[in-house]
């Protein structure tokens, strides 16, 4: 295995393992708002596995060796997609596994797709900011995006709880529209992220051969 | 002679500093010493040179070819000692090794070792607790583990106790013996390079004030001790960083091959005295405010 991939892939797996272990379980055992609340925390978590990744990063060094800063990049990102995708797995086979009990429906695939494809494009711009500005200015930026998303997540679930009128995200007239086909919307939602993606991955290597605010 | 690397008007901005239209080419087999006052921009260049930083403007030909078209083949042949070394503090020796030898093409791990224990380096210790010159030697034995054509060192020397800096300097002399390796070390003055340098560029203010082959150099840099009055006024006048004595005066001239003929009566007479000029007095010349 590629050694920089190696040792970053630590952090994203940690990640992943404590957010499955610590926030999916509740999609197996909780009524059908935990489909609504737990993935919004999946960005969160991909924003702090990368910051915990970049804080033990060396880039100086990483440039001393014959590796072009596209692989760098690359792998970088590799990460960030494959976080996003085996969550996505995990998350939608606990949907299906569900959708017998009627505490998840078709739409709730495409709410789940929709969350991991904005994870990556959101964990992308973080890491071209990285690259950009370095870590020492990103790294308040990303406290903050993580606790207003961890915020905003706690005020998602009590108003759902609390107050009536409050819009459930996963049960809004387009996502329930585009829930009418859900393996054909989530394949296009995918499509386009991936297309989006790409277009990050040539700006972030051309940011990060630039800049030298990450070195 | 060939050469290795090739910079044309190199020019790059920071916010306090730039590094101003500098052309420089470094032949094969030789030592090149870049010397400098703090902040010149020694460090600034040689990350550009190295590949590590990109100039705003100018370019960069390393054995023929720049680092756009060919990063990965030049840094298999470029080694490269930063002057703060950047490796993963918490980290040990060993598994620094592990992770950089699958990137190299030539990487020779137990040359590496051999340099670690001659520099008494253990590599089970991590990086974080080893001492500032034990990191430079770990830079130096990882810049001299895979195979490089070209030495590109900055401060090399910087924090090492006088046995390891002596042994450094004759490994670069070792390095460079075959004719086909290349040495480019920027440094301060009094910490050895200058020894070892054959070709000396002097950078002030961003800018290469002077290149000379350090013989010619200082063939023509002399200290000139004279009494009052016993020099023609225009060679007097011509000197630079002149200090009144209380039996006479000395200064430094750049010119010594051209007025040897015309100072051959007051040396004969006893009146005027010559001394060698040190590469230090003559970067001192250079600089400005000096």
């Amino acid at each position: 295995m590629d050694p920089i991939l190696r040792r970053s892939s630590f952090f994203y797996v940690t990640a992943l393992i404590t957010y499955m272990g610590l926030m999916g379980r509740f999609m197996l055992t909780r009524d059908w708002p935990a489909f609504e609340v737990i993935p919004l925390f999946l960005p969160v978590w991909l924003i702090s596995g990368m910051a915990a990744s970049e804080h033990d990063e060396r880039y100086a060094f990483l440039r001393m060796l014959p590796v072009p800063d596209r692989t760098v990049a690359r792998t970088k990102f590799i990460l960030v997609l494959s976080f996003a995708a085996v969550a996505w797995a995990l998350m939608t086979g606990v949907a299906l596994v569900r959708m017998g009990d009627g505490l998840a429906g078709s739409p709730t695939l495409v709410y789940l797709t929709l969350v991991c494809v904005s994870a990556i494009l959101i964990g992308a711009c973080y890491q071209i900011g990285i690259w950009r500005y370095g870590l020492s200015i990103m790294f308040p930026v990303i406290g903050v995006s993580v606790a207003a998303g961890l915020a905003l997540a706690i005020i998602h679930v009590a108003n759902l709880k609390y107050a009536d009128e409050w819009p459930a995200l996963s049960r809004l007239g387009v996502v329930e529209w585009l829930g009418g086909a859900p393996w054909i919307s989530s394949a296009v939602l995918i499509a386009l992220a991936l297309l989006a993606f790409r277009a990050l991955l040539h700006l972030g290597v051309r940011v990060k051969a630039a800049s030298e605010a990450h070195l | 002679m060939d050469t290795v690397l090739e910079a044309t008007d190199l020019t790059k901005h920071y916010e306090d500093f730039s590094l101003r239209g500098v052309s420089l080419a470094i032949r094969a087999g030789s030592i090149s010493g870049i010397f400098g006052p703090n902040a010149a921009g020694k460090s600034t260049l040689l990350r550009v040179l190295a590949g590590q930083a990109p100039a705003h403007q100018g370019s960069v030909q390393v054995f023929g070819s720049a680092y756009a078209d060919a990063e990965q083949d030049l840094k298999n042949r470029i080694g490269y000692v930063p002057q703060e070394p950047v490796f993963y503090p918490d980290k040990t020796v060993q598994w620094l090794a592990r992770f950089a030898a699958p990137y190299f093409a030539r990487w020779d791990g137990a040359g590496f070792y051999k340099l670690l224990d001659e520099f008494k380096v253990n590599p089970l210790k991590k990086v974080k607790h080893l001492s500032g010159g034990q990191k430079t030697l770990l830079s130096i034995a990882m810049a001299l583990s895979h195979g490089a054509e070209l030495l590109i060192l900055d401060e090399p020397t910087a924090g090492l106790d006088v046995v390891h800096r002596r042994a450094l300097l004759d490994r670069l002399r070792a390095f460079v013996a075959g004719g086909d390796r290349t040495v480019l070390a920027a440094s301060h003055i009094t910490d050895g390079l200058d020894e070892i340098a054959e070709e000396i560029w002097f950078l002030d203010d961003g800018r290469v004030v002077a290149h000379e082959d350090k013989d010619d150099l200082l063939a023509r840099w002399k200290w000139v001790h004279f009494k009052d009055g016993a020099l023609p006024k225009a060679i007097e006048e011509g000197l630079v960083r002149v200090k009144r004595l209380p039996f006479g005066s000395s200064g430094l001239t750049g010119d010594f091959l051209n007025l040897r003929g015309a100072l051959a009566g007051p040396l004969a007479s006893g009146d005027v005295r010559l001394d060698n000029a040190t590469l230090e007095d003559v970067l001192l010349s250079f600089i400005k405010g000096a």
